[in-house]
């Protein structure tokens, strides 16, 4: 009896579809593509150990680095954006696209390496092991 | 019969049926396809049934990275679907064998062994993005079908142990790149 | 009756030009009516139309031997026995009727099920022969009930013929017979709960699992029609006796529709139920009642 009323209240009441190219509003925990802003990254290849499905491609240069990221490989885990210090991955709140041919959705970026300055080197107090030290320029080293 | 060909490739589109194979996968996609025929997303809106035999469906739906001991399923149903016929591959797994990508067990990537049109990634895919993939492979298959010009229907041999070689290929042709080699 | 009113019953209304397209919208109906009822949108208007053009545009696989012509001949037979029982209801008022027998339409709306098994078991699948097997156990179980009502609204009516039980009202009897009918008629049509030889988890559609592209168009349409034949043949027992014969069709449209709708409820309802409890099912509740059915048709008619 409580089937008939139930298929009785569904027949007369709206039914809870979406209908067809609508598609419900994930929330913002939803871990989607990845995304990687080269501005930030500092091209330390944590999010390239880190990731379980190989979808990261790291390829050091000279002065430069290309990373490149592979949705279809990927399993959407977000074990690279935990991992990288300077969030410069982010995951969209949205569904991966749909498509047609291996490899389309692979991105790559080149990014050259930041010019980092080394903190200028403390004076080495003269009570430092003796003789082992070399002379070392007070002035600190650029690269 | 212009007319007539426009209604059959209206018909192709609207009218996709589905058969569901599982080579191997974790069973996350499987039921992701189930909940896309659940009240919230329905795919029957579209017109889409889950058919239970190869023979009836359109378009075969696989899920799961291919291991060794479902490859040669894989290719034995798929040599049943009759024409036209479109494959997808739904997950990361089929597409790129995923985080399995390293193991002895794998037989490698689907489009390895079968031509695939869509590929829906996703770990697993949202059924919402399961049915996208359906209404793109439904018109892909209607497009594909139409350029064809069936008129008279391609017979498909039954590629596999007992194959007869009833085909121009003489039995030769156990994979295909693309459904056109085989059906020649 | 002349040939020309005899050629329309059967090609127009209720034949093949009406009951073509009312197969195709009897499925969809209980298509919508049970995916709304379960809270989806359900399929479109013309969707079991775009099925059965698509499917004409399929190829199917090779078929040899003598096991392949059969293959080819049973959704043939299926489809042109079913259109035919459709044909030979008493719709219309029998002053132009096509005079059929109430035993032809029985031997009629029988064969359609009668070449499922056979399909099932010229395919060669296991899968086919497995569902057959079902078939043919659910035909037997709900057959029995299914004649014996056909048999005691004959006897209380003192008559087979079609056109003379559409012109007597409908005694309570009858009405009996037609509530045993009914309960039959959710097997008949492989709906839940008795939707056996169709069951997907377990046996990959059954008897119909080798056939493709054409061949399966035919059997869609087939068990459309069936739909049809087997709720016109309640709504013409049921259905008030009317003079004008677009009131009568139109009546027979309408309890067509409704016996349509309540037969979706029930297969949206309930579950499958299995094959020995589906076979207890008929064996022990309804065989009571048809006998009853029988008994008191056969009471009556010693009286009169």
């Amino acid at each position: 009896m409580r089937i008939l009323s139930m298929l009785w209240s569904n027949l007369w009441g709206r039914p809870r579809t979406l209908l067809f190219p609508k598609r419900p509003v994930v929330t913002e925990r939803f871990r989607g593509l990845v995304r990687f802003d080269p501005a930030l990254c500092s091209g330390c290849a944590i999010c390239k150990m880190r990731c379980t499905a190989k979808a990261i491609e790291f390829k050091a240069g000279k002065g430069e680095f290309t990373w490149s990221y592979e949705p279809g490989q990927c399993t959407f885990c977000g074990r690279c954006v935990e991992g990288c210090k300077d969030h410069a991955l982010s995951q969209d709140s949205e569904c991966p696209p749909i498509y047609t041919a291996i490899g389309e959705l692979k991105t790559a970026y080149t990014v050259a390496r930041k010019t980092t300055v080394k903190p200028a080197a403390a004076p080495q107090p003269a009570v430092a092991a003796p003789a082992a030290v070399p002379a070392i320029p007070a002035s600190g080293e650029t690269e | 019969m212009n007319l007539w060909n426009k209604l059959m490739c209206y018909s192709r589109r609207h009218s996709p049926w589905l058969f569901h194979m599982n080579g191997g996968s974790c069973n996350g996609c499987d039921i992701e396809l189930i909940a896309s025929l659940t009240p919230r997303y329905d795919a029957e809106q579209l017109g889409v049934r889950l058919e239970g035999s190869p023979r009836h469906a359109d378009i075969l739906c696989i899920t799961g990275p291919i291991t060794k001991t479902a490859v040669n399923a894989v290719k034995t149903v798929y040599d049943q679907v009759c024409d036209p016929k479109a494959v997808i591959a739904i997950g990361s797994c089929p597409a790129t064998t995923n985080v399995f990508v390293e193991s002895r067990t794998l037989a490698g990537p689907l489009n390895k062994h079968i031509p695939v049109d869509v590929f829906v990634p996703g770990c697993p895919p949202r059924p919402d993005a399961i049915i996208l993939g359906v209404a793109k492979a439904a018109e892909i298959l209607a497009e594909r079908a139409g350029k064809k010009q069936i008129a008279e229907p391609v017979v498909m041999p039954l590629v596999g142990p007992g194959c007869n070689g009833a085909c121009a290929c003489g039995g030769e042709a156990k994979t295909a790149a693309n459904p056109e080699e085989v059906a020649q | 009756m002349n040939l020309i009113t005899a050629l329309a019953r059967l090609l127009i209304f209720p034949g093949l030009v009406f009951a073509v397209p009312a197969a195709w919208f009897f499925l969809w109906v209980e298509r919508k009516a049970v995916a709304r009822m379960q809270g989806r949108i359900g399929p479109p208007f013309m969707q079991p139309f775009f099925d059965f053009v698509k499917l004409m545009g399929k190829s199917t696989p090779p078929r040899n031997g003598i096991g392949g012509l059969l293959m080819r001949a049973w959704p043939l037979i299926a489809v042109s026995s079913a259109a035919g029982a459709v044909g030979l209801l008493p719709v219309l008022p029998a002053s132009g009727g096509f005079q059929g027998d109430l035993i032809l339409l029985l031997a009629l709306l029988e064969l359609p099920s009668m070449c499922i098994i056979a399909a099932g078991f010229s395919s060669g699948s296991i899968f086919g022969e497995i569902g057959s097997a079902r078939e043919a156990v659910l035909s037997v179980s709900y057959n029995i009930v299914f004649l014996l009502a056909i048999v005691s609204i004959a006897a209380s009516q003192h008559t087979f013929s079609l056109a003379a039980l559409a012109q007597q009202s409908a005694s309570p009897l009858r009405w009996l017979g037609i509530l045993a009918i009914l309960v039959c008629l959710p097997a008949k049509l492989h709906l839940n709960p008795f939707s056996l030889p169709n069951a997907e988890q377990e046996i990959y559609s059954g008897p119909i699992t080798e056939y493709a592209g054409p061949e399966l168009a035919m059997w869609e349409l087939s068990h459309g029609l069936e739909w049809v034949a087997a709720t016109g043949l309640v709504a013409t027992l049921a259905a008030p006796v009317l003079a004008t014969w677009w009131a009568a069709a139109l009546v027979f449209v309408a309890l067509c529709f409704g016996l349509v709708l309540l037969l979706s409820v029930v297969a949206a309802a309930t579950a499958r139920l299995q094959i020995d409890t589906t076979v207890r099912f008929y064996w022990q509740c309804t065989l009571i009642f048809a006998v009853l059915a029988v008994a008191s048709a056969l009471f009556m008619r010693f009286r009169a």
